[in-house]
């Protein structure tokens, strides 16, 4: 394993990035569930166990620092666990206080040495989990949510395409979420309670009427795949990396019987480490009577790709 | 941090042997000329740097310039800033 350049930066990202899933995440997810009397104070007082003490046995500082960054990683599932899709985003956003400061959640600072801030890390992150298990303690025994339920959403907790046909279906229904995905990329998955991953940045090449992008690692095989899961076999293939940059209309017609019209520019994207990249591509005609969850049905992986368009069965031939 | 060389809209060429450089800049684009779409900025990447690369721009290339032919379809590599030239 590599050595990490800048503790600093890596302290401050996950204070950051702590603090930006308690308050905008789960503590108006809490709040939102109790006003409207779903769940009450007394169901998550009684949901409450007191959390494991994650006495942390690493030695030194850079191994502290990746054990907050894996647990800031599980605290962001066990949110996305207990999350329930019913409740809009226009409410989410109006209880986290977008539209009115009077809501905001307060902010925590972080202060003194980096020991000291990576200690009050590990401290928080054991009082944070203890919460959100409380909450998913609380929607159990509720009613509010079933154990097949929570089972199915622990299988898609993990990196897979699904992240990336979340992100997409978002970014088609909120233009407001689409220009922070292009602009920010990774920091802005983190509204779907997608653990944004640290695998260098996130590209997000959009198409367009006369634009459709593709995507290769003619190097190796860099892929944003701590966010969308593991690649299909044909990207790591020489049949398709070499080909698709010397020739990308013929590859796509010929590999993936996608024929593009002559009008339409191919942009091939070449990923690297430090840019993975991935395809926004455009919303079907005719989808407008669908919501947000059918709508990332259509995406699959070839369409983050690039290969396949949604809503479209995709094909290869390698 | 280290600022950008070159703007967007700036035509480069790329080199063909950089030796203190990333060796990941792959063969085919070496001696080409593009042009600057974006800045990325510098990159930690303890993974795959050797210390920290210079800033990271994203360079259009034609197919037909890379490859010869009569494409009009485009690559797309983000390119550190000391693997490329004015063109």
């Amino acid at each position: 394993m590599a050595h990490m350049h800048d503790f600093e930066a890596h302290v401050r990202a996950v204070e950051e990035d702590l603090e930006y899933y308690r308050t905008k995440r789960l503590e108006p997810r809490i709040m939102f569930l109790i006003r409207r009397g779903v769940i009450g104070f007394h169901d998550l007082l009684g949901a409450f166990r007191p959390g494991r003490e994650r006495a942390s046995d690493a030695a030194d500082l850079e191994a502290r620092i990746r054990a907050v960054e894996d647990r800031l990683d599980e605290y962001v599932k066990a949110i996305g666990l207990a999350s329930t899709s019913e409740h809009v985003i226009e409410d989410t956003r109006k209880e986290r206080g977008d539209y009115d400061p009077w809501f905001r959640i307060a902010k925590r600072h972080h202060e003194g040495t980096l020991e000291e801030r990576v200690a009050a890390l590990e401290n928080e992150l054991d009082e944070q989990m203890a919460v959100v298990q409380a909450f998913t303690t609380a929607l159990i025994e509720t009613g509010r949510l079933t154990d097949a339920e929570l089972g199915y959403r622990r299988e898609r907790a993990q990196a897979g395409p699904w992240n990336g046909a979340k992100i997409v279906a978002r970014a088609w229904v909120d233009p407001d979420f689409k220009a922070r995905l292009l602009e920010r990329g990774r920091e802005a998955v983190r509204e779907l309670d997608i653990p944004p991953g640290r695998l260098g940045k996130l590209g997000v090449a959009e198409d367009t009427e006369t634009v459709h992008n593709v995507v290769v690692c003619t190097l190796c095989s860099c892929y944003p795949h701590d966010l969308l899961g593991d690649t299909p076999w044909w990207y790591k293939h020489d049949g398709y990396k070499q080909r698709v940059v010397r020739d990308p209309r013929g590859t796509l017609r010929e590999m993936f019987d996608l024929e593009l019209p002559p009008d339409v520019q191919i942009r091939v994207h070449d990923s690297t480490s430090d840019i993975r990249w991935m395809v926004l591509p455009r919303r079907p005609a005719g989808t407008e009577h669908m919501n947000e969850a059918e709508l990332a049905e259509l995406v699959t992986q070839e369409c983050l790709i690039g290969t396949a368009l949604p809503g479209v069965p995709g094909r290869v031939h390698a | 941090m280290p600022e950008h060389r070159f703007r967007a809209g700036d035509r480069v060429r790329v080199l063909v042997d950089n030796p203190e450089g990333n060796p990941r800049t792959p063969k085919h684009i070496r001696g080409k000329t593009g042009v600057v779409t974006a800045l990325r900025g510098t990159m930690e990447n303890p993974l795959d740097h050797r210390g920290v690369y210079p800033p990271l721009c994203t360079v259009e290339f034609g197919v037909a310039d890379v490859f010869g032919g009569d494409s009009t379809d485009k690559l797309l590599l983000d390119l550190h800033e000391d693997w490329l030239e004015p063109a």
